[in-house]
């Protein structure tokens, strides 16, 4: 069978998520799983960051962009008509002039070159890092800073961390999805068997809220809620909850608001470790033992 | 008229917070403002303003998706080969079916298809609106559809409303409230604009992903200044926060807002935080930051 997949998400920034995976990861680990941590947030990944650790192992990932060979083009435009994302331009006669940052790597331009003109040539998107921290498995997909295209370089974080879970093993695998619910955020949730929507009481958490729970219906994905900073002062909790009732959603967790935990977030070390006792560590420690009961007994 | 933007590396740092008491900051004290909403995966903008009166709304159709005629598919395969996206994928009977959400319509599918089973279509992208809000200016706002990929489209059509909106206006400034990290949407938010604010917190992570955007902000060659946010819990980390943006990224510090609950309890007024209780401690630093950019920017 293969390895359970969660993906920690909530539509909104800032919620939580990051602090929710890694204090997943941590405490699934310390509970005797074998635990892999898949940053996925490739825009801005947090997760080596919250964990104290430096990203290792460095990956290049590259994606095709056109060498176009000046000897054997004769300048006939195919390739410019055909390219969907209008990276080559070019007069008839000339050699065309690439776009590298527009292109999608759909490789459409060398399958319509009959000169046989177009070599593959590679532009890198970012870098995929892997390393052990405390036995968990971590794995980081990161953006090149200026490469535009996240949904790509999420995909090649997602496809890498499933063929490493092939054999290998693992009892679980955290998914940490970048905020919003855009391609990047759907490439991590179509390959997930449960998301854990994490949410904050306000109304920009709760209008965010629903487009997650929105894109998870669509995509046939089973979805609960962690409300974090469940007591915020002036927080909307009762409409939140509300929510979540009207859609039949599960309040799986509720995290309070916890000095311990920024701390541990500016440490650097979960706070599953550093405070595993404070209002927010026992919070998230009651998570952790409901998802070992559930992965243990097959349910996730 | 300038175009500001409100960007962040990291998400939940208050973008959005921060634009709407600017924009109200702005109209309460004779400047003309105009504000768009670029974070059109999940677009909070008009939210933080109280709502708006819808002025216009239409539909984009940017995308374009494969379709493949399953009386024609022969079950070849090839299609499922060459897809760059893996959204084209075989059925139990081998007849191949395209997944709407992953396919990007690059159209490699039909290319290969030897029997012209595949076409592809025009497909929406989002909406594409106008609201005029209680504060006297318009907010452009874009929505973009679930699971799409086509957001730099969508932030290119927003920006686009909001310059002809404002100049029909006579607006002098637009306030564009960003997309949080530093893909397609925010990279079409900052191309051209004349000012990015970088909004922070201090923490390690907000540090590190303000440090990946400015790589994007200096690369389109666009001014920028820093905002930290919710500072106060860790003086030590703050100092050097402070430090490096100015001495490392070479931005301009334009001030710090205090951890104030109060921002809290705006929100959930849906009042911007400086018009909610002028006297917070938010409040009063956030007055400061919208002289300063008044002052210096515009």
């Amino acid at each position: 069978m293969s390895t359970p997949i969660v993906a920690v998400t909530g539509g909104k920034g800032g919620t939580g998520k990051s602090t929710v995976a890694v204090n997943l990861a941590t405490g699934l680990s310390a509970e005797n799983l074998k635990v892999m941590l898949v940053d996925t947030d490739v825009d801005g990944p947090s997760c080596a960051t919250l964990l104290g650790v430096r990203l290792e192992n460095g990956e290049e990932v590259r994606t095709f962009v056109p060498d176009i060979e000046a000897s054997k083009c004769v300048g006939c435009r195919r390739c410019i008509d055909v390219c969907p994302e209008h990276a080559l331009i070019g007069l008839q006669g000339k050699i065309p002039k690439l776009y590298e940052e527009l292109c999608s790597g759909c490789k459409a331009c060398q399958m319509v070159c009959k000169y046989e003109a177009i070599k593959d040539g590679w532009k890198k998107i970012g870098t995929i890092y892997s390393s052990i921290v405390d036995e968990v498995k971590l794995v980081v997909g990161e953006l090149r800073p200026t490469e535009p295209r996240s949904p790509v370089m999420a995909r090649a974080t997602v496809m890498k961390a499933i063929e490493e879970l092939k054999g290998d093993g693992y009892d679980v695998a955290i998914f940490d999805t970048a905020p919003g619910v855009h391609n990047a955020v759907a490439q991590s949730l179509w390959v997930a068997d449960l998301a854990l929507a994490v949410t904050e009481p306000t109304p920009l958490g709760t209008h965010d809220l629903k487009l997650i729970l929105d894109l998870a219906r669509e995509l046939e994905l089973p979805v609960e809620v962690v409300l974090n900073k469940a007591d915020v002062p002036g927080g909307l909790k009762d409409e939140l909850l509300s929510t979540c009732r009207e859609r039949g959603i599960k309040l799986t967790a509720e995290i309070p608001l916890d000095e311990e935990l920024l701390r541990s977030y500016i440490a650097g070390e979960p706070l599953m470790k550093k405070a595993p006792n404070s209002p927010a560590g026992k919070a998230l420690m009651s998570l952790v033992l409901t998802l070992r009961d559930r992965l243990k007994g097959g349910e996730i | 008229m300038k175009e500001i933007v409100v960007a962040s590396g990291k998400g939940g740092v208050g973008k959005t917070t921060i634009a709407a008491s600017l924009a109200v900051f702005f109209a309460k004290n004779g400047v003309k403002v105009f504000t768009a909403d670029a974070d059109v995966d999940a677009p909070d903008l008009l939210l933080a303003l109280g709502g708006g009166k819808k002025l216009f709304s239409m539909e984009i159709k940017a995308s374009r998706k494969a379709e493949v005629d399953e009386g024609k598919c022969t079950g070849c395969g090839k299609c499922i080969e060459v897809c760059p996206f893996g959204a084209v994928i075989g059925q139990n009977d081998g007849k191949a079916t395209v997944v709407g959400l992953m396919c990007e319509g690059c159209g490699v599918c039909k290319l290969v298809c030897p029997v012209g089973a595949i076409e592809v279509r025009e497909a929406p992208t989002g909406t594409l609106g106008v609201e005029e809000t209680k504060y006297g200016f318009g907010c452009a706002t874009g929505k973009l559809r679930l699971g799409e990929h086509n957001s730099g489209h969508l932030v290119a059509s927003v920006r686009n409303i909001s310059r002809r909106k404002a100049q029909d206006a006579g607006s002098e400034v637009i306030i564009v409230d960003a997309a949080p990290g530093i893909g397609c949407p925010v990279i079409a938010s900052i191309t051209g604009a004349d000012y990015v604010i970088a909004v922070t917190e201090p923490t390690p992570a907000a540090k590190r992903n303000l440090e990946r955007l400015s790589k994007v902000i200096k690369h389109f060659g666009v001014p920028a200044g820093v905002v930290i946010n919710m500072s106060g819990y860790s003086k030590d980390f703050e100092t050097t926060l402070k430090d490096w943006v100015v001495r490392e990224l070479g931005f301009q510090l334009l001030g710090e807002i205090p951890v104030d609950y109060e921002v809290v309890k705006a929100l959930v007024q849906m009042k911007p935080i400086i018009e909610f209780n002028p006297e917070a401690k938010a409040s009063k630093a956030l007055i400061e930051i919208a002289k300063r950019v008044r002052g210096e920017i515009l």
